[in-house]
C-alpha cells in the first residue's frame, strides 16, 4: 500500500512544476486526500485537471488507493496563459 | 460518447445520461447511501434542491466499469448535467461552495423543464429513480 509521502512523490515527478501535499486520512494507508497546485493546470477545467492527478496512478485507484480526495489550483500568478476557460480557480 | 458495439449495460448508461438533465451514479440510493462520498454529493444537491435522477453502481459491477470507460473517471459518485461529466464529490462540493453548482444545475432559472417521471428502463442492473423534491 503507498504511504502519503509517495503518493506525493509520484504526483510531482508525473505532473511538472506540481507541488503535492497529501494526507492519510483514516491512517488505515488507503484514504487519501492530496491537495496539489501546479502551473500545467491553468487554463484546464477542475474535472481534466484532477484526471491529470488520478492517471499518475492509473488503476490502483479504487484499489490499494480505495480513495483518493483532491484539491486542486493553479498557482497564484499575473494571467492565466489563455482565457479559454472561465472556471479557472485561484487560490 | 456513442457506443453502439453490443454492449447493453455500456449503452443503458449512455442512455440514461442522455434522457436525464441531472444524473449522480452513485452507490446506494439517495435515501440510503453505502459511502461517504456518495452520501456528501447526494446533500449537496439536496441542499440546492433541483431534481436529479440517480443510479445504484453497486447491484452490477459492470455498471462502474463501463461508466469509467464511457466518462474516462475512475471514481464513484459522478455527476452529469446535460450529458457531460461535471465531477465526483470534490468537484462537486468545491462547485457548490463557490456558487457554480446553483448555476448549473439552473437553481437560478426556475424555468428548467421538469423532469417527467421515468419508466425504470428494462436495462440490466440498471435502476433509475428520478428524485423530485
Amino acid at each position: 500500500m503507498p504511504t502519503a509521502e509517495e503518493i506525493k512523490q509520484r504526483i510531482e515527478a508525473a505532473i511538472p512544476g506540481a507541488h503535492a501535499e497529501v494526507e492519510d486520512y483514516t491512517g488505515g494507508g488507503d484514504h487519501f486526500r492530496a491537495s496539489v497546485t501546479a502551473a500545467a493546470f491553468a487554463g484546464r477545467s477542475r474535472i481534466e485537471q484532477h484526471r491529470l492527478v488520478y492517471e499518475v496512478f492509473g488503476a490502483e485507484i479504487g484499489g490499494p488507493i480505495h480513495a483518493l480526495s483532491l484539491q486542486t489550483a493553479v498557482p497564484d500568478q499575473a494571467e492565466p496563459i489563455s482565457a479559454a476557460s472561465p472556471q479557472t480557480p485561484s487560490r | 460518447m456513442s457506443s453502439t458495439d453490443s454492449n447493453p449495460i455500456r449503452d443503458a448508461i449512455a442512455e440514461a445520461i442522455d434522457e436525464h438533465e441531472v444524473i449522480l451514479f452513485m452507490k446506494g440510493t439517495p435515501e440510503a447511501p453505502a459511502c461517504g462520498f456518495s452520501a456528501r454529493t447526494v446533500a449537496t444537491l439536496q441542499a440546492v434542491g433541483t431534481p436529479f435522477a440517480a443510479v445504484d453502481i453497486l447491484p452490477d459491477p459492470r455498471i462502474r466499469q463501463e461508466l469509467s470507460a464511457l466518462s474516462n473517471w475512475p471514481t464513484i459518485p459522478q455527476l452529469f448535467v446535460k450529458g457531460e461529466l461535471v465531477g465526483g464529490c470534490d468537484i462537486v462540493t468545491e462547485m457548490y461552495e463557490s456558487g457554480e453548482l446553483a448555476q448549473v444545475l439552473g437553481a437560478d432559472e426556475q424555468a428548467q423543464e421538469p423532469l417527467e417521471p421515468q419508466p425504470q428502463p428494462a436495462s440490466q442492473g440498471l435502476s433509475i429513480e428520478n428524485r423530485l423534491n
